[in-house]
């Protein structure tokens, strides 16, 4: 099998506390890999580190077979490129209008005409239920859903072939969250594209995913398919999917992640 | 005790002298290969030069008129208010005319380069440039390096203009000298080295307040507090260095 990502006993210490102990993963061309776990338990930094923003302590992480540390800074450039990333707090530029938002990795990262982006901007606003009418507005003026919108407009305006969502459907309506979620679904099936996703919707996680990792204190504890989800005899997985308060999740252990 | 902590901190000053300088040399190595981002060069130069003009002028009126009169209390008592015009003009232009538009530049404009900057830093952005295949050195830190060092000697020469013309308005209109003398006694002092020293010096403290409030930027921890301190820290160090380096530049081109 052909795998787009592949992490490797992953160790990451951030400001001395140990945030990722050891993680290794495998996504395969045009899967969709969701990571679950805890808030704090790592799942950004995770993220950040396959995309080169954070430098691991140790272990190896390769993208289409090639490792980041061998990677030039140009062939960074170009496998960053490819990636389409929405990040937790969407992080639009807000010296920029919407429509410069979606359009800045088309007219700055592929050197595209602007006249073109824009066409490429406003069908990828319709695609994530915005209006081409707001395009002159400044993220600030939004509300915090749209926001979310616009940051995923600008993660696919340039048709990546792995997209890295974290957290697409938070603070989204549950119309939206449909929506968005069928949209992913859309761009990973029968297009090969790759998705590592990050969730805390569990309805939304049912509908995106192909293979589910959960993370707690920094490890991979538990791995499988959706199906798996509701049939597994793990209890981190079933209180966590349940949302019980009972289990081996306590606040106890939550605080020694810390 | 004592000299160890004193140790401490040289080293300390040392490792962020090193630490800016590799930061310029990645804006430098970024910025000089193309494609080159003129629109947001053309923005900073807005930004710096136009958008200072008025603070810088009126700084540079209101001293132009306090040195003359100050001058005047002085030299008057050796009956030399004839020198007055020169004595003013070279301070302006060689000495208050670069130091005070650097330090309005910088409360103006180094801070809000950090604020910006950090800001960006602590919600992501820039990592989202980085992950739109965008070097934030050369997108961020290139286009305000280069309009701050070309466009600061030239807010120095209108500060040297508006000063000398403010000391004029005082010496003719307040303290009654003949206006041809006054034009005169300021001119025939001038050299080129005045106004061109002047201008140097506001090139290299462009250069200063520019890398100090974009590092200190980069530098930002988490937080609105995080980014108010990068600002302290880019105001306070650029001051500072401005300040030094202007008693420096004063006995190298003098
Ligand atoms: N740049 C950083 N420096 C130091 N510590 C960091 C940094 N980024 C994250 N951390 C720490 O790493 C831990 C994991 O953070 P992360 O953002 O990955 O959590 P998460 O799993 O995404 O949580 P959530 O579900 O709430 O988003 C946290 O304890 C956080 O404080
Ligand atoms: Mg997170």
């Amino acid at each position: 099998m052909e795998f787009v990502i592949e992490v490797e006993d992953l160790r990451v210490i951030l400001g001395g506390a140990v945030i990722l102990n050891g993680i290794s993963l495998r996504i395969a061309k045009g899967e969709s890999y969701v990571i679950i776990g805890e808030s704090g338990t790592g799942k950004s930094v995770l993220v950040k580190c396959i995309l080169g923003l954070i430098k691991p302590t140790s272990g190896t992480i390769k993208i289409n077979g090639r490792d980041l540390n061998d990677l030039t800074q140009k062939e960074m450039l170009v496998t960053l490129l490819r990636c389409g990333v929405l990040f937790q707090g969407g992080a639009l530029f807000d010296s920029m209008n919407v429509i410069d938002n979606v359009t800045f990795g088309l007219v700055y990262g592929y050197g595209k005409p602007v006249k073109e982006a824009y066409k490429v901007a406003v069908e990828k606003l319709e695609s994530v239920g915005l209006s081409p009418k707001i395009a002159k507005v400044f993220p600030a003026e939004l509300s915090g859903g749209m926001r979310k919108r616009v940051a995923l407009a600008r993660a696919i305006a340039t048709n990546p072939d792995i997209i890295f969502f974290d957290e697409p459907t938070s603070g989204l309506d549950p119309i939206t969250s449909a929506v968005i979620s069928e949209l992913i679904v859309q761009c990973t099936k029968g297009m090969g594209i790759s998705a590592l996703s990050i969730t805390h919707d569990m309805k939304s996680l049912r509908h995106i995913s192909d293979v589910i990792g959960l993370l707690h204190q920094g490890k991979k504890i538990w791995e499988g398919t959706k199906e798996e989800i509701d049939s597994t005899d793990n209890p981190y997985v079933r209180q966590f999917v349940a949302g019980a308060t009972v289990g081996p999740f306590t606040h106890a252990t939550h605080a020694k992640t810390r | 005790m004592f000299l160890v902590k004193i140790g401490e901190i040289f080293i300390a000053f040392l490792v962020s002298i090193g630490n800016v300088a590799v930061f310029f040399v990645k804006t430098m190595l970024a910025g000089i290969i193309p494609p080159y981002y003129y629109k947001q060069i053309a923005r900073q130069a807005v930004q710096i030069g136009y958008f200072s003009l008025p603070i810088v002028g009126l700084t540079a009126l209101f001293t132009g008129m306090a040195m003359t009169l100050q001058c005047y209390t002085g030299f008057s008592e050796f009956t030399a208010e004839t020198a007055i015009p020169s004595v003013v003009m070279i301070a302006i232009t060689r000495e208050l005319g670069p130091v005070l538009t650097a330090l309005m530049v910088t409360g103006r404009l180094g801070a809000s380069m950090t604020a910006e900057i950090g800001t960006m830093k602590v919600t992501e952005q820039i990592d989202a440039l980085k992950t739109l295949a965008v070097n934030s050195y050369k997108y961020l830190v290139f286009p305000r390096l280069l309009a701050s060092v070309t466009l600061l000697p030239l807010l120095v020469f209108i500060n040297d203009i508006v000063g000398i013309l403010g000391g004029y308005l005082v010496g003719v209109y307040y303290l009654d000298f003949n206006s041809a003398n006054y034009v005169h006694n300021t001119f025939s002092a001038m050299t080129s080295w005045d106004i061109l020293s002047g201008m140097l010096k506001g090139s290299v403290f462009g250069f200063i307040i520019c890398l100090m409030g974009c590092y200190s930027g980069y530098l930002s921890k988490e937080g609105a507090e995080g980014v108010g301190r990068a600002t302290i820290n880019s105001v306070v160090s650029s001051s500072i260095l401005i300040l030094l380096l202007d008693c420096i530049l004063t006995f190298i081109l003098f």
